[in-house]
């Protein structure tokens, strides 16, 4: 870990400049000579006569020199420490060029814009995200009209009309622009009404307060069931778990709505629409009843315990509010920058090496250089072709052979031989019409 | 593992987005100290000539004792002024240390760190991010946001909200028509200037002749020559062209068409300047030329991006109600794959996470980028099973989601399509 330890000192020597002589030792040191000047002038001032003058004025001299030497010492010192901390910077900390020369984002402004404003509101950052809005707006205000992409897209327009033929080599890309701000324009307020109404159930969620969450699952529950998710149950189930503890727990009024009896009338009243698909979890919540005296050693304690329950429904609550509205449920902004800093040295140093050659060896819709990426940042499978090494796209997708290999289509046409292939990965033969086409 | 091995944190790499915020604090000290030291070094000679001047003028009777406290009062107004600047850079001084300390404290947290699965991490790389967004701000100008932004998440520290702000003032000024700030700006910084060759003041100046020459007025014109004698014509060696044509610039007026004076005298070359100035701001600071967000972005959009993102039979549709096909119990499988339609991958699926770059924010942003290069094969699931429509996914998914739709046993259900088949009817697939 020598680059963790080159960091680590760095730090530790820049926390040291704390200690270092500074400008103000040179301000206090001033004085001195303000305070000889003054002093010859009140003495001069004093007498008014030549001798005396010529006799201060004289004797002034060295110590007008000594003063005017410390200062210039102090100055030296607080210098000589700024020194120091470029220099430590320069050896443990080196300044890398940025690769800034081809700044590919500087033509799509706008978007980055909008993709900021969005992360403002998901963020629940509501002031800000207005202040944003507002400063574009009255910084690009050459439409007037509504929508907040409109003078983004207007802006695109003015920057840089040649950029959108060499975007991605179609003028395409740029109508697909003009399209997607007129269908799923940013609407800035509704976007941020939503996301106020997301905060506003993710803070009664944390205040332990289900209802609200319960609610706005049943309104969307056509859409939840169309993704598989449970969410309406999960709260559902841990509200009854929560009734069921009773006042001492859950801190709510001790009367028949609370405690066992108040689960019961929940569970009377709201299960039955789940019976259907979670008949088995309804059945052990109830017979958990018989158990209510000693539940901690029953067979159920497992659904019981709610140590994490309200901070997981939480989750993926959020996850699935930003689902049905078409957003992850990370920041995407979040996400590509992370993922950017990660991948940013393989880029450089792809830059360094190809900046002598000039040469490139992938297709202009893939990067050169690979760039990997954490677990946790992988969205969707990805299929390199064990024979030909290439990754499968649109153009050239997967393909299952009858022995459920998979290789890209333009593998398997190589392989061909009139209509018949042989695996390359096990004994069998197949056709190519018996070769499927898949989606991962 | 290779996955492991992308988790760990390379201290030596991860900070390059990070550069400017030790290095500015520095660049920043060494200024600081240098708007002080030439007054300094200007002030102290002054002083030590005029006592050593007045002593002798005494001695030799040339001076009366009027003069010479004359000139200390006004050795002592010098002093003064002297202690004043002194005290303000001091002060300054600490405030760069102080923020250094933060920054430093903030790096710091980052050392600690192992893997960017350390839940931690998250929190130090929301912080970069929100680094970032006022960097952004910033330099497009957007300073109000950048404040508020800086001031509610408590980092004013972290970034440099003061040092931008005060390079967009002059900018600001420039696209309004003024160049003294910017000439102020420049005298400040004229050693530094120089030393890295910027044309900054020599096209401030020819902005100043070329402003008294539209007035049209004669007495202006001859302020112009005698403006282009002082600041232009010395610089005859480096700039050649510009030289002449502001000479040229005599023979025509602003309503011209003939090139180069028409551009000359148009509008826009106030926007040249700003951008010129601001180029000249961050290099004297060191600072790089795009946003940092700019290059994070670009790197990390094609990180992410895959040939599914923007895939154009699986084209992102969210805002689109997803249909209830929960209900559909049809078990006919469709012919194609390609003809399955409807949700994209990442945002109706159960347990996937929505893809970034699938997602509206980024969508069309990324578009313009290249998707990333894989050697091999990264699967999100494992035990593929290819059902009769053509599409793949894990058992265990596949399981999971059957058992949340509350299908009998020995059905699944496509995930994407809800298509409903019998399990018997799903095929195992091998990536190798």
């Amino acid at each position: 870990m020598e680059a963790k330890q080159k960091l680590e000192s760095l730090l530790d020597e820049l926390s040291k400049a704390n200690k270092l002589p500074r400008l103000s030792s040179a301000a206090h040191d001033v004085d001195k000579v303000i305070d000889v000047l003054s002093e010859a002038r009140e003495l001069i001032a004093g007498a008014m006569d030549p001798h005396t003058a010529s006799l201060t004025m004289t004797m002034l001299q060295n110590p007008i020199k000594f003063a005017f030497g410390k200062v210039n010492d102090d100055l030296k010192a607080a210098s000589s420490a700024h020194k120091k901390v470029g220099r430590s910077l320069d050896k443990h900390f080196p300044l890398k060029q940025l690769p800034t020369d081809k700044d590919s984002m500087d033509d799509h402004l706008p978007l980055i814009n909008r993709a900021i404003a969005m992360h403002l509101l998901r963020e629940g950052q509501f002031a800000v995200a207005s202040t944003f809005i507002n400063e574009v707006q009255t910084k690009h205000p050459r439409a007037p009209s509504a929508g907040f992409d409109e003078p983004m897209d207007e802006d695109e327009d003015e920057e840089d009309d040649e950029d959108h033929t060499d975007a991605d080599g179609s003028p395409a890309a740029h109508d697909d622009d003009d399209d997607d701000c007129d269908l799923s324009s940013l609407h800035s307020q509704e976007l941020q009404d939503k996301f106020a109404e997301m905060y506003t159930i993710l803070q009664q969620l944390k205040a332990q307060n289900l209802l609200p969450a319960i609610e706005w699952a049943r309104s969307n529950s056509a859409e939840l069931e169309a993704r598989g998710s449970n969410l309406e149950f999960e709260l559902s189930k841990l509200q009854y778990v929560w009734l069921f503890k009773g006042p001492a727990v859950n801190n709510l009024p001790d009367d028949q709505h609370n405690g066992r009896s108040g689960a019961l009338a929940y569970a009377r009243q709201h299960f039955g629409r789940f019976q259907a698909r979670h008949l088995r979890e309804i059945q052990q919540l109830a017979s958990a009843m018989v158990f209510a005296p000693n539940l901690p050693a029953s067979p159920y304690h497992q659904t019981f315990a709610i140590s994490t329950a309200f901070a997981d429904v939480a989750a993926s609550f959020t996850r699935e509010f930003c689902s049905l509205l078409g957003l992850s449920a990370e920041s995407p902004l979040y996400l590509a920058v992370t993922a950017g800093a990660l991948a940013l040295p393989r880029l450089m140093k792809y830059m360094l090496a190809t900046r002598s050659k000039g040469t490139e060896w992938t297709t202009a819709q893939e990067l050169p250089f690979e760039t990997p990426l954490p677990e946790s940042m992988l969205f969707h499978s990805i299929f390199v072709c064990p024979v030909s090494k290439e990754q499968t796209t649109e153009d050239n997708p997967p393909m299952v052979i009858p022995c459920g290999h998979m290789l890209a289509r333009e593998t398997l046409q190589k392989l061909c031989k009139g209509s018949r292939f042989k695996c390359p990965y096990c004994p069998s033969e197949g056709l190519m019409r018996d070769a499927r086409r898949v989606v991962l | 593992m290779a996955d492991l091995e992308a988790a760990k944190i390379n201290h030596d790499n991860h900070l390059l987005l990070d550069q400017p915020c030790l290095r500015l604090p520095y660049e920043l000290l060494r200024k600081n100290f240098r708007s002080v030291h030439y007054p300094f070094e200007w002030d102290s000679t002054s002083v030590k000539n005029v006592v050593k001047d007045t002593a002798n003028g005494l001695i030799s009777g040339k001076t009366s004792p009027e003069d010479a406290v004359k000139s200390l009062d006004q050795m002592l107004v010098k002093m003064r002024g002297l202690k004043r600047k002194l005290t303000a850079a001091a002060e300054e001084e600490d405030r760069l240390y102080r923020q250094m300390d933060s920054r430093v404290a903030h790096l710091r947290e980052l050392a600690d760190l192992n893997t960017v699965d350390d839940v931690r991490y998250e929190a130090w790389s929301r912080q970069r991010l929100d680094r970032l967004l006022v960097d952004y701000m910033l330099r497009h100008g957007y300073d109000s946001s950048a404040t508020a932004l800086a001031d509610e998440r408590g980092m004013r520290d972290l970034v440099d909200v003061d040092t931008f702000v005060a390079m967009s003032k002059i900018r600001k000024s420039l696209e309004g028509g003024s160049v003294q700030e910017a000439l102020n700006w420049c005298n400040e910084n004229k050693k530094e200037l120089r030393k890295m060759q910027s044309n900054l003041e020599f096209m401030l100046r020819c902005q100043q002749y070329i402003e008294m020459m539209r007035t049209g007025s004669q007495t202006k014109m001859l302020e112009a020559i005698n403006h282009a004698k002082k600041h232009i014509t010395p610089f005859n060696d480096i700039y050649p062209v510009e030289v002449s044509n502001m000479a040229g610039l005599l023979a025509y007026r602003p309503d011209t068409v003939l090139e180069p004076y028409a551009s000359l005298y148009s509008a826009s070359r106030w926007q040249k300047l700003a951008e010129t100035f601001a180029e000249a701001h961050l290099k004297l600071l060191n600072l790089p030329m795009t946003p940092l967000l700019h290059i994070a972005l670009s790197s990390g959009l094609s990180a992410l991006k895959t040939p599914a993102c923007h895939s154009t039979q699986l084209q992102v549709q969210p805002e689109q109600p997803q249909p209830a096909n929960g209900t559909t119990t049809s078990s006919t499988p469709t012919p194609t794959a390609t003809a399955a339609p409807h949700h994209h991958h990442g945002t109706a699926s159960l347990t996937t996470r929505v893809c970034p770059i699938c997602s509206t924010e980024l969508n069309a942003l990324a578009r313009s980028v290249r998707y990333a290069h894989h050697g091999k094969s990264r699967l999100l699931e494992h035990d593929l099973v290819l059902l009769p429509n053509g599409r793949i996914y894990g058992k265990a998914r596949l399981d999971e989601y059957a058992a949340k739709s509350g299908l009998p046993a020995g059905q699944v259900r496509d995930l994407v399509t809800g298509e409903v088949f019998g399990g018997d009817e799903g095929r195992k697939v091998f990536v190798t």
